[in-house]
C-alpha cells in the first residue's frame, strides 16, 4: 500500500510544489489519503480511518470513523450494524462516500453535521450547520420536565393539554420530544435565527408533529417582543436551553463548536446570563399563576440566577429546585411563578 | 419420621427411573403418571394426608382436594366396572370395555390436573428476561458458534411470537460473536427460556480448520429474569455512571459523540455497559435494564440456591457453569446432558422452532417432576 499510496497521492495532489503545506492538505476536497488499492470491509475501514484521524489529531477518532462507516451502511452505530456487514467488502460507491464524509471530519466538522442527522430522546432529527447540536444533558432536562408534568396533573385540567413555550428552539429537539411524550400538549417554539426556524419546521414535518407546534421567528432580547406571544398565553410552562457560555470562555471551545455552530446559540454574554434574564423577565407576563420555567444553565448559574431573582421581586419568581446532570454538575433550574 | 420415609420413597422412585431408562422416560412427552400415582406411593399418601389435615398449606388446597376426591371416585367406579369384564353376557362385557376406556381417559386427565395444581409456578415465570451469550473456549470457532446460537434464540423468539430486542452485539474479526445480549418478552418467555442457561458445547470441523480435524468449543448462555420496579429497588447513590463527558465543563461547552455508558453498582461491583444507540439517555436506560436484571438474578439465587441444590436442572449462576448440551455436527446430534435426551437433525434444531421447543418442553416436564417430588416430600 505504501508504494501505491505515494503513487496515487502524487497523481491526486499534483507536483509537490503545488501542495500548499498542511493547510492545503487539510482543506483539499480530495481525501488526504488515496483510495485504497482493494475493496475493504467495514471493520478494516474503521481501523484505517481511526488511524488517519488519530494521526491528524482529530478528537474521538474511533467513534468518528465508526459513526461514518455505520451511517454509509445504513446503521446508526457500528454496534448495531448487521453482523454480516462487518466483513463484507464495500462497494466503490460506499467507499467514495465514506472518503468524502471522512474528509469533512478532517476539517473538524462535527459528526452530527457530517451525517446530517442525530438522535435525541429516541427521535431522529435532521442536523444542519450552523444550528446548535443538542447535547446529551438536554435529554435530562426533558426528562425532568416530563416528571414534573406527570406529578402535577392539575396544571393541565380544564383545557386540551399543557401549553409550552420554548425559547431558542434550534433544531427543535426539546419541543419535538415534549410533543412526542405529551400527546395532548401544544408548543410555541421561538428562535431568532432563520436557519433554526427552518430546521425546527423540517424536523416537525419529519416527525409529523407540525399540527401541534407553532414556530415563531422572535428575538426575546428586543423590546416588547413578548407581546407577539400574547395570543398563545397563558402558558403552563416555559422551557429553554438558552446560550449560557460565559463570553470569555468562547475562545476556548473546540474547533468543532467554534467554527461550525452558531455563536448566537452559545454566547450568553459576560456572565452567561444575558438571555436567561431576558427569559425570566418575559416569562411572568405569559405564564399562568404557578406556571413553571425550566432552564439548562452553566454550573455557576444557580447562584447567579437566585441572586438576580431576589433583586427582582417584581417578577414574582422563585428558584424552587436545582437538578444535577449525569456528571453531577448543577445544570437544570426550576423557577416557579408565585401569585402576585 | 414420616417425612424422611416419604422422601426416601420419592428418591427411590426417582433413582430407579432416571439412571436406568432415561431414554424411554423422556421419550414420552408426559411425566410418568402411573409411577407417580401408584397405590400406596408417596403422592397418594401426600394427598390422603392433605385431605385429613384441617389446614391446607397450599393456596390451591381446596381445589386440589376436590380433584383428588373426584379421582378416587372415578378409580372406584373403574374397579367396579372392571368386574363386569368377566360377566357372562357378551353385550354387557362390550359395554364395560368402552366404559373403562372412558374412565381411563378421565383418570389420566385428573392426574394431570393434580400435577398442575401441585407444581406451583415461580415468582419469575411470567417475567421478561435478558439473554446473554458469551463465547467460551475455542477462539474464533467458539465465536462463530456463539453467533449461531444467538441467531437460534432470535428465531425461537419469533417462533414463540415473543418480542426480541438486541441490546448489545460485540463481533469478532471474521464475523463471529464475542458477547451479545437481548431483551426477550412475551407469554411464558422466562418460564421456557430459563432452561437454556449453561455451557453449550459444539463439536465439529471449524470453517477455520485446514486439516479437517474436529474441534470442541464452548459458549455460555445466561438467562436473567427482568424485575419490575417493585421486585427490585436500587438506591441511586449506589450507582456510578461513567460516560465520556464525566470530566470537563460539559453542556454547551462540549460536543462529544461518544454515547457509550457504563454503570457500576458500587455495593456489589456489578457492571453494565451499553453503546448501542446514539442517544446517551437511551444507552443509559438499556444499561440500567441490564444492571437491574443482573442484580435481580443475584438476589433470586440467594433465595433459591438451597431449594435447587438437589435438582438436576439448575437455573441461575450455578447452572451457568455446568455443561448442559452438546451440538455434535459429525453425528448430526444434539444431546441435553441434564435429561440425557438426544435429538437429531441439527440444522432444523438451529432454526429455533419446533425441535428446540420440544426439547425445552421435555426439560420443563422434567423440572416439574423434580419439583413435584420435592413438594411431596416436604409437605407430607
Amino acid at each position: 500500500m505504501g508504494f501505491w499510496g505515494r503513487m496515487l497521492w502524487t497523481l491526486v495532489s499534483g507536483p509537490s510544489g503545488r501542495r500548499g503545506g498542511a493547510q492545503g492538505r487539510a482543506f483539499s476536497l480530495w481525501p488526504p489519503r488515496p483510495p485504497l488499492p482493494r475493496l475493504l470491509n467495514a471493520t478494516e475501514l474503521v481501523s484505517h480511518w481511526t488511524g488517519v484521524f488519530e494521526k491528524r489529531g482529530i478528537p474521538e477518532a474511533r467513534e468518528s470513523s465508526e459513526y461514518i462507516v455505520a451511517h454509509v451502511l445504513g446503521a446508526k452505530t457500528f454496534q448495531s450494524l448487521q453482523p454480516v456487514l462487518w466483513t463484507q467488502p464495500l462497494t466503490p460507491q460506499q467507499l467514495l462516500c465514506i472518503q468524502e464524509l471522512c474528509s469533512r471530519r478532517l476539517q473538524r466538522m462535527p459528526v452530527q453535521y457530517i451525517l446530517g442527522e442525530w438522535d435525541f430522546q429516541g427521535l431522529n432529527l435532521k442536523m444542519a450547520p450552523p444550528v446548535f447540536i443538542p447535547r446529551p444533558e438536554t435529554e435530562e432536562l426533558v426528562e425532568w420536565v416530563l416528571e414534573e408534568m406527570a406529578q402535577r396533573p392539575h396544571v393541565i385540567e380544564g383545557q386540551d393539554g399543557p401549553r409550552i413555550l420554548e425559547v431558542g428552539c434550534g433544531s427543535g429537539a426539546i419541543s419535538l420530544s415534549l410533543l412526542t411524550r405529551l400527546p395532548e400538549s401544544q408548543v410555541i417554539a421561538v428562535d431568532k435565527e432563520e436557519a433554526a426556524i427552518n430546521l425546527t419546521c423540517e424536523n416537525a414535518k419529519r416527525l409529523q408533529l407540525q399540527d401541534r407546534i407553532w414556530i415563531v421567528p422572535l428575538d426575546v432580547t428586543s423590546e416588547g417582543s413578548w407581546t407577539h406571544l400574547l395570543p398563545w398565553s397563558p402558558m403552563d410552562l416555559v422551557v429553554s436551553n438558552p446560550p449560557y457560555i460565559f463570553h470569555q470562555d468562547m475562545e476556548q471551545l473546540a474547533p468543532e463548536i467554534r467554527s461550525y455552530e452558531d455563536p448566537v446559540a452559545l454566547d450568553g454574554g459576560e456572565e452567561g446570563m444575558d438571555i436567561i434574564t431576558n427569559i425570566l423577565t418575559l416569562a411572568p407576563r405569559l405564564l399562568k399563576d404557578c406556571g413553571s420555567i425550566f432552564l439548562e444553565v452553566d454550573p455557576r448559574h444557580p447562584e447567579l440566577v437566585n441572586n438576580w431573582l431576589q433583586s427582582r421581586p417584581d417578577l414574582y419568581l422563585n428558584l424552587v429546585a436545582v437538578h444535577k446532570d449525569f456528571c453531577g454538575k448543577p445544570r437544570f433550574l426550576h423557577v416557579q411563578r408565585s401569585e402576585p | 419420621m414420616w417425612c424422611r420415609l416419604l422422601w426416601g420413597a420419592a428418591r427411590g422412585l426417582w433413582a430407579c427411573r432416571a439412571p436406568c431408562q432415561p431414554h424411554r422416560f423422556f421419550g414420552c412427552s408426559s411425566p410418568p403418571l402411573e409411577e407417580l400415582f401408584v397405590r400406596g406411593g408417596p403422592l397418594r399418601t401426600f394427598l390422603e394426608r392433605q385431605a385429613e389435615s384441617e389446614a391446607h398449606l397450599q393456596v390451591r388446597g381446596p381445589e386440589l382436594m376436590a380433584v383428588a376426591k373426584l379421582l378416587s371416585q372415578k378409580e372406584q367406579e373403574l374397579r367396579e366396572t372392571e368386574h363386569l369384564l368377566h360377566d357372562e353376557n357378551e353385550d354387557l362385557r362390550k359395554l364395560a370395555e368402552s366404559e373403562i376406556t372412558l374412565y381411563q381417559k378421565e383418570i389420566t386427565q385428573l392426574k394431570h390436573q393434580i400435577i398442575l395444581l401441585l407444581v406451583t409456578s415461580e415468582e419469575t415465570d411470567e417475567k421478561d428476561l435478558i439473554l446473554e451469550v458469551t463465547a467460551g473456549v475455542g477462539g474464533q470457532e467458539a465465536m462463530l458458534f456463539t453467533a449461531e446460537i444467538f441467531d437460534m434464540y432470535q428465531q425461537y423468539a419469533a417462533f414463540k411470537r415473543w418480542h426480541f430486542e438486541t441490546l448489545e452485539y460485540f463481533t469478532s474479526e471474521i464475523g463471529g460473536l464475542r458477547h451479545a445480549s437481548a431483551s426477550i418478552g412475551g407469554s411464558e418467555a422466562y418460564k421456557r427460556m430459563k432452561f437454556e442457561g449453561g455451557v453449550h458445547r459444539v463439536q465439529r470441523v471449524p470453517k477455520t480448520e485446514k486439516q479437517g480435524r474436529i474441534h470442541t468449543s464452548t459458549m455460555t448462555v445466561a438467562i436473567l429474569p427482568q424485575p419490575t420496579e417493585i421486585n427490585l429497588v436500587i438506591n441511586p447513590k449506589d450507582l456510578r455512571i461513567d460516560t465520556k463527558r464525566a470530566s470537563g465543563a460539559g453542556g454547551q461547552h462540549v460536543n462529544t459523540t461518544d454515547s457509550a455508558v457504563r454503570i457500576v453498582h458500587l455495593p456489589t461491583g456489578v457492571v453494565s455497559e451499553c453503546q448501542q444507540e446514539r442517544s446517551q439517555l437511551k444507552n443509559r436506560e438499556t444499561a440500567m435494564k441490564k444492571l437491574r436484571a443482573k442484580l435481580y438474578s443475584m438476589h433470586l439465587e440467594e433465595e433459591t440456591s438451597k431449594r435447587y441444590n438437589a435438582r438436576m436442572i439448575q437455573v441461575g449462576t450455578k447452572g451457568r457453569s455446568e455443561k448442559i448440551r452438546t451440538y455434535n455436527f459429525p453425528q448430526n446430534r444434539i444431546t441435553d446432558h441434564r435429561i440425557n435426551k438426544s435429538l437429531h437433525d441439527l440444522e432444523t434444531f438451529m432454526q429455533g422452532d419446533y425441535l428446540l421447543d420440544e426439547l425445552i418442553q421435555s426439560l420443563k416436564d422434567y423440572a416439574d417432576y423434580e419439583s413435584l417430588v420435592e413438594i411431596i416430600s416436604k409437605k407430607a
